[in-house]
């Protein structure tokens, strides 16, 4: 007695980044956008990216990101913020939970895996 | 369920969405099938309200269960993810997001997640 349609709004791709296998999986919630980039197929490390609500006023908002799961170290920041600000401001500033498991951070490569994410668009 | 190391390659991430109408409600599941694990969102609108992250411990019985976003009053996650971690010796993120009013409706919930384990178990 199952019916056909799903709620909750997914997509998902791969792409080889760099010569690594990159998945990507794109999940629309109505309060979070859920986003796995993934080059080990875990989960991995999960952070959240959320638009500080401060921030009203004209200049260029910005963005918190949390450690919730795994090893608390800048460059995860730094990589979260390049990979799922966009997102948030995009899907009228959802917060963005973001599990991250690369083998690759190299600067071009996270370009590159931004891209990825793009041709995912579930906002 | 042979074992996972780290770093080894993977097959790709699978999704599987189910419901079914528990108690004059529907209950959407959604399963993200990972390497070494999965995710399980259950939730009648929507709305990711809480995520519990659970794995199994050589040095307990009990698998190892936290909550990484939510209410930590609200035990429902903790107790279906170290449950179902238990059951499928994986890693496990659960997301119950049905309203904690009724302690009937999640032993329902996880009855029928526990009949699809049994009926699709590729899809965990």
């Amino acid at each position: 007695m199952s019916s056909a349609q799903p709620i909750i709004r997914s997509r998902q791709t791969e792409k080889e980044v760099n010569g690594i296998l990159t998945q990507v999986v794109c999940t629309e919630f109505s309060n979070y956008i859920f986003i796995v980039l993934t080059q080990y197929g875990k989960i991995g490390t999960l952070i959240s990216v959320t638009p500080d609500s401060r921030s009203n006023d004209i200049s260029t908002p910005t963005f918190s990101t949390r450690v919730l799961l795994g090893k608390d170290e800048p460059l995860t920041h730094v990589c979260a913020k390049h990979l799922a600000t966009f997102v948030s401001q995009e899907a009228t500033n959802r917060p963005v939970l973001l599990g991250l498991a690369l083998k690759d951070s190299s600067i071009d490569s996270i370009k590159q895996m931004k891209e990825v994410i793009k041709s995912c668009q579930v906002w | 369920m042979a074992e996972t190391p780290n770093g080894t390659e993977s097959d790709p991430i699978s999704l599987h969405n189910f419901s079914e109408k528990i108690l004059e409600q529907v209950v959407h599941f959604h399963v993200m099938k990972l390497s070494g694990g999965f995710f399980l969102w259950v939730g009648s609108s929507p709305v990711l309200s809480n995520l519990a992250v659970s794995m199994s411990s050589k040095y307990d019985a009990m698998p190892l269960s936290t909550l990484v976003i939510g209410d930590p009053s609200d035990t429902a996650p903790n107790s279906m993810a170290q449950r179902l971690a238990k059951k499928t010796k994986k890693q496990v993120f659960v997301s119950y997001s049905l309203p904690m009013t009724d302690s009937n409706l999640s032993l329902l919930v996880e009855n029928r997640i526990k009949k699809e384990l049994e009926l699709h178990p590729e899809h965990f």
